[in-house]
């Protein structure tokens, strides 16, 4: 039941120069359920543990319903924290740990009866009242999970931090303990920080998300938005699985309309995607083209503005089929809007975009439903396909050597300008 | 090889030629290395002047600055604390202050004076005047020990107020600080609150550093200092006075040839490195057999015969090792069973003959060390996956090469710090020389007639107790420090198993 | 073993086992019986080379001897006239035993406090000289201890604490710098999850509430390891004691005691007594440990690992 709001939020680990979280900038809404998300070391779990108060915070201020926490034990900050290898105390009872929070609390003391009254009910809730009497090494994976999401629930807490909670379990588990938490937060309605390196929990969870890399927030936004209109490459290609297909193309303007020239083929940009990039008053240049692999149109027979590919693996995955296709080589000059220095730097090979005469291997995903049988015995390695994309799914990233390679249309997002500018 | 050659390109050569490259490699680094130490020193070095000139200009700058509550600090220390309310602080401070001058009027003053010259009046008979008649009464002079004591522990003192004066002038600063930009200025009832929470690592450590601090350190500093007196039998204190020799004494150690001292120290030094070679490996290897063996797979009772090797440990080793040299005498039951057999006609001199007590020490060190480590390997082996030896297995290796390509280097990895620490303790392995031999069997040859089995350790010990040679034992108790130190600064640095400690967590 | 003959040289590794287990066949149960004979005899035989000096020592104290000296194994004559000499008034061994229980009971007690509290610390908390601290303590134990002996002794000379009262003065010196030995706890702390000590924090603990309420209960092995060590430690001391209680009977503990029996002018006398001494000795010492055998041999290994 509280607004937490960091301002100008910055990590610097001792002994270490390059600070491990940048200008970290965020307000929370009450009862808002966010998410930190980002690749291992984005500092995501140092943002949360900084709010627990688990770190010390260099620079900037953390306020919890409005009241500056920075000096503050962690344990008068008003909040708890599921932790991802649960931290259960292995020598005490399931209903000692969740009781563990609640026998602390000094002025008022609480009297048993109501710590028995608290740990029972979120035991119910949970599902674990027949644990209650068991020790942590006799739980299961799950259930542990759960002992200690009630530790963090007996006290009634301002903000509910959880560190990648569903890590350490497996797929399936995963999934179940998803859609209960789903629940749980409609139960007790209170703020929720939630860090998880995984887009899809980050997805189904968030009211919004944070995504997060070498300490710079990337983009904030509802997982619409993030999804709809990443404000960067980095944010393209992190959200959505299997990830976006990313390539060099060229951009032209012709009189009116647009075209994406890309692997010897013009590819026409029409409609509502047109008029945007013209009201931006964006000219002919070199830019990093993103197509869902769920977007992916295809064609077994030659077409104008379908690129010729050749499958190398079908993935069969159910409802779906994944393949994996070659494009073929880049024309000499695809980019004659760089300089040669530039088509030809160290960065260009490394983010694996494509240099003159290279390939790239591409994923489509089509539904399973939507071929013939007879397609599905003969998309097999060597398999001859032509594929292209409609404009509407198609994102543009202008490409700046050694940059952020932020969307054209819908700019990098407030937050990642700030880092920007870095 | 004229450049360093990259890890994988090494991949294609054999192991004697691999360890050779990297041997060689070692000693090349070497030159490279020191003068990496020395730049490091340069550095600190550097960074200490800077910063007593940072701190100068710290105290001065705050002084300037500060409001006239920091200034007053200065001269009262604590005020700062008083007068933002923290009297529990503040107290102590100006309690602490109150103490330094009284002990520095009363007594320090005195001590420091006398630190150059360790005292200059001697024990002598004065006659002085009892009911009218003259009588002659010895007068005790200065006592030397006392003055180097007493004097050590004022300088500290001397520190230790530098150190409190500071951080109360700089407790004040922050007070004003905190006034200024109106915030809370913690009360006594918090400090006392976090001496159990924020600032409990200050508390729990108190204690054991300040046993530290009087009960190692200062007598560390104390007998460094006395390695340059002259604190022997003919200069000690009540009686005699000692004073200071400069580096005399390590002289002695460094006169080769010349010197009978140091040829004796040559001699135990050798003999010392050897003792803890062969007490270290042959405890380490046979041990590991006996650990293999009886975790051999389809031996029973296991546990009984680990339990028979163990019990020999918790037997106080004064007991055992005195019985056992007993055993081993001329008149002992192993030389009276033998003879009884009619296997010897004389007596085997176990402890006479220098070599043999040598050799007979190191073996009895294997009785006494081997269960200590089957108990240790024991306890290793049963951490070693055992997937490893099923892949080997599937691989084709035999049990010695599976021993020799997997336990065998598990173990070193893993044990590699304890056999350092386990060489460095046998070097200092006090008990069972001196308790087995007590040194013997003594040699005239060398300096005051010492035992030819002694470690440095123990000749340290005689040097102490019976020579009362403590200048020469401050000089002997730093070279075990230096050689200590060397070896494991060596040993260290070319360990593969240099964790780092956040790893375990 | 396996291999000797190796024609296997050029099949697969699975096809070489399945070659090894036709060719073994029964051999393998043969092979194993015999090595498994040997290991046996060879147990036996280190058994009784470890077992045998205690034997010894046990009959020779109950041998009867007029003079005090025995080189039997067996004794001529059986009886218990050595242990009723112990006890007797005349032995002053009574003190000596009371002297090193109440410093080994002290100690103990003060050794493990102290040295908890400092891997406590140097376990969980980060501060600015925590580095410096252990780099420090690592130097200062690099020096024999026996150095600061000299001046311990006048201190506590100074303080009364030596010769007859030697008792407190040895408690007093081998409790001081216990901390320095923290090194095998520490490692032990170092296993614990630092999430805990978070949750406990976050839950609403006081460090010090951590360190009661979450910390120790789960360090309880390796807790009475060191209370275990620091106990049986006091019954072999010998060097630091025999300095402080020199010269006088009432302040020596057992090891210091005993000793002087054995010196060239009464060996001939106390021999005897000695060995019943000894026994008389290491009876309680046994007795704890083999209750809490499975803490030592935990403590033992985890030393070694992480030490």
């Amino acid at each position: 039941m509280a607004t937490v709001v960091l301002k100008n939020v910055k990590k610097i680990y001792p002994g270490s120069t390059e600070p491990a979280v940048h200008d970290f900038n965020l307000s929370i809404a009450d009862k808002e359920f966010i998410v930190f998300v980002g690749p291992s070391g984005c500092g995501k779990s140092t943002t949360l543990r900084m709010v627990a108060g688990l770190e010390d915070i260099s620079e900037g201020t953390v306020e919890i319903d409005g009241e500056v926490v920075n000096d503050l034990q962690p344990k008068d900050r008003g909040i708890s924290m599921v932790f991802q290898n649960y931290a259960l105390y292995p020598h005490l009872t399931v209903y000692e740990n969740m009781a563990f929070p609640l026998r602390l609390l000094r002025n008022p003391k609480m009297s048993n009866d109501e710590i028995y009254e608290r740990v029972t009910n979120a035991a119910k809730i949970l599902g674990i009242t027949q644990y209650l009497t068991r020790k942590p090494k006799n739980l299961s994976g799950g259930q542990r999970q759960r002992v200690a999401i009630g530790r963090a629930m007996v006290r009634d807490s301002k903000v509910f931090l959880m560190d990648e909670p569903l890590s350490n379990l497996d797929a399936k588990l995963r999934n179940q303990m998803r859609a209960e938490i789903i629940l749980l937060r409609q139960r007790i309605q209170t703020t929720f920080i939630y860090v998880t390196h995984d887009q899809t929990e980050a997805m189904t969870l968030g009211d919004r998300i944070v995504i997060m890399k070498d300490g710079f927030i990337m983009q904030v936004g509802s997982p619409t938005e993030v999804f709809d209109r990443p404000g960067n490459l980095f944010v393209a290609e992190f959200i959505g699985a299997p990830k976006m297909n990313t390539f060099m193309a060229k951009l032209v303007k012709d009189e009116k309309d647009y075209h994406v020239e890309c692997f010897g083929e013009k590819i026409p940009v029409t409609g509502e995607k047109a008029r945007e990039l013209s009201e931006k008053g964006i000219g002919t240049q070199t830019i990093v083209l993103g197509i869902r692999p769920e977007h992916m149109v295809f064609s077994e027979e030659p077409k104008p503005g379908y690129i010729p590919v050749e499958v190398v693996v079908n993935e069969m995955m159910g409802s779906e089929v994944h393949l994996h296709v070659t494009t073929p080589e880049v024309p000499e000059g695809a980019y004659d809007t760089l300089t040669e220095a530039e088509a030809r730097s160290r960065d260009f090979a490394d983010e694996q975009l494509l240099l003159p005469g290279g390939k790239k291997e591409l994923i489509i995903r089509i539904q399973t439903i939507n071929l013939t049988d007879k397609q599905r015995a003969e998309f097999v390695p060597g398999k001859k396909l032509y594929l292209s994309a409609e404009s509407r799914v198609m994102h543009f990233f202008n490409y700046q050597k050694g940059k952020l390679k932020t969307n054209l249309l819908y700019g990098p997002g407030a937050e990642a300008e700030a880092s920007l500018a870095n | 090889m004229a450049s360093a050659m990259s890890q994988y390109e090494l991949l294609r050569y054999g192991k004697a030629k691999r360890f050779g490259y990297k041997f060689v490699q070692f000693f090349k680094s070497l030159p490279r290395r020191l003068l990496n130490l020395l730049i490091k020193l340069g550095i600190i070095i550097k960074n200490l002047v800077f910063g007593i000139g940072r701190f100068c200009k710290d105290v001065v700058m705050t002084f300037v600055r500060g409001t006239w509550k920091t200034r007053l600090t200065y001269v009262v220390m604590g005020f700062g604390n008083l007068a933002h309310k923290q009297f529990l602080r503040g107290l102590l401070f100006l309690a602490f202050e109150a103490a330094f001058i009284f002990y520095m009027i009363f007594a320090g003053g005195y001590w420091l004076s006398q630190l150059p010259t360790l005292g200059t009046v001697k024990v002598h008979t004065e006659t002085q005047i009892v009911a009218g008649k003259e009588v002659p009464t010895t007068v005790y002079g200065d006592n030397s020990f006392k003055i180097l004591l007493y004097g050590v522990l004022t300088i500290f003192f001397i520190v230790a107020l530098v150190f409190t004066w500071w951080l109360s002038v700089k407790q004040s600063r922050t007070l004003d600080q905190i006034d200024e930009d109106k915030k809370k200025i913690a009360t006594d009832k918090d400090d006392l609150r976090g001496l159990v929470d924020a600032n409990f690592h200050r508390t729990m450590l108190a204690l054991p550093l300040v046993g530290m601090v009087v009960f190692t350190v200062i007598p560390i500093i104390f007998m460094i200092l006395v390695a340059f007196t002259n604190f022997d039998l003919n200069h000690n204190p009540p009686a005699g006075l000692f004073t200071w020799v400069g580096w005399d004494n390590f002289g002695q150690l460094f006169t080769w040839g010349g010197s009978k001292f140091s040829a004796t120290f040559g001699e135990i030094l050798v003999w010392t490195l050897i003792w803890a070679f062969f007490a270290t490996f042959t405890n380490y290897f046979l041990g590991m057999l006996v650990a293999l063996l009886i975790n051999k797979k389809g031996i029973k009772f296991k546990k009984g015969w680990r339990t028979i090797l163990v019990l020999t440990v918790t037997i106080p080793q004064f007991i055992s090792l005195l019985y056992i040299s007993k055993m081993f005498g001329e008149q002992g039951i192993i030389n009276k069973t033998l003879s009884d057999w009619g296997w010897i006609s004389s007596p085997i001199y176990f402890w006479k003959d220098p070599t043999l007590a040598k050799i007979t020490v190191i073996i009895i060190n294997i009785w006494i060390g081997i269960p200590y480590l089957m108990l240790m390997v024991t306890g290793i082996l049963m951490n070693i996956p055992a997937d490893l030896y099923e892949s080997a297995k599937i691989d084709g290796a035999s049990p010695l090469q599976q021993y020799m390509k997997i336990t065998l280097p598990y173990m070193l990895f893993v044990t590699g710090p304890y056999l350092l620490t386990s060489f460095t303790g046998n070097m200092n392995n006090f008990n069972v020389i001196y308790l087995l031999t007590g040194g013997g069997p003594t040699n005239v040859r060398l300096y005051n007639s010492a035992g030819q089995t002694n470690l440095l350790i123990t000749w340290l010990y005689a040097t102490t107790v019976s020579d009362n040679q403590y200048n020469l034992a401050a000089v002997i108790g730093i070279m075990v420090f230096i050689v200590v130190a060397l070896i494991s600064m060596i040993v260290y640095n070319l360990l593969p198993s240099n964790r780092n400690e956040e790893d375990l967590a | 073993m396996a291999n000797n003959e190796n024609p296997n040289r050029d099949l697969t590794p699975m096809e070489n086992l399945e070659r090894g287990k036709e060719k073994r066949g029964m051999g393998i149960k043969t092979r194993r019986r015999i090595s498994n004979t040997i290991a046996y005899v060879v147990l036996i035989l280190i058994s009784i080379i470890w077992i045998a000096p205690f034997v010894f020592l046990i009959f020779q104290s109950l041998e009867v001897s007029s003079t005090g000296w025995s080189a039997h194994v067996i004794p001529k004559a059986w009886g218990f006239d050595n242990y009723i000499y112990l006890f007797s008034a005349e032995a002053n061994f009574n003190r000596w035993y009371f002297n090193t229980f109440v410093i080994a009971l002290f100690s103990c007690i003060g050794q493990t406090l102290m040295q908890i509290m400092m891997a406590y610390v140097l376990s969980r908390f980060r501060f600015k000289l925590r580095k410096p601290l252990m780099n420090f303590m690592l130097i200062l134990g690099m020096f024999p201890g026996f150095l600061t002996m000299i001046i311990l002794y006048n201190v506590l000379k100074d303080l009364g604490l030596t010769q007859a009262n030697a008792v407190p003065g040895l408690i007093l010196v081998s409790i001081a710098s216990s901390g320095m030995g923290y090194y095998v706890i520490k490692g032990f702390f170092d296993t614990v999850s630092k999430s805990l000590d978070e949750a406990a924090l976050i839950d609403g603990a006081t460090r010090g509430q951590v360190f009661v309420k979450v910390i120790l209960p789960l360090t309880k092995p390796i807790v009475i390891y060191t209370i275990l060590t620091a106990f049986m430690a006091p019954w072999g001391d010998f060097i630091f004691a025999s300095y402080i209680a020199f010269g006088s009977s009432q302040g020596y503990n057992v090891a210091v005691g005993l000793y002087q029996w054995l010196t060239v002018e009464q060996l001939p006398y106390h021999y005897t007594h000695f060995c019943s001494g000894g026994v008389v000795v290491s009876v309680p010492v046994i007795t704890l440990f083999l209750m809490l055998q499975r803490y030592y041999v935990e403590g033992v290994t985890g030393g070694a690992v992480k030490g």
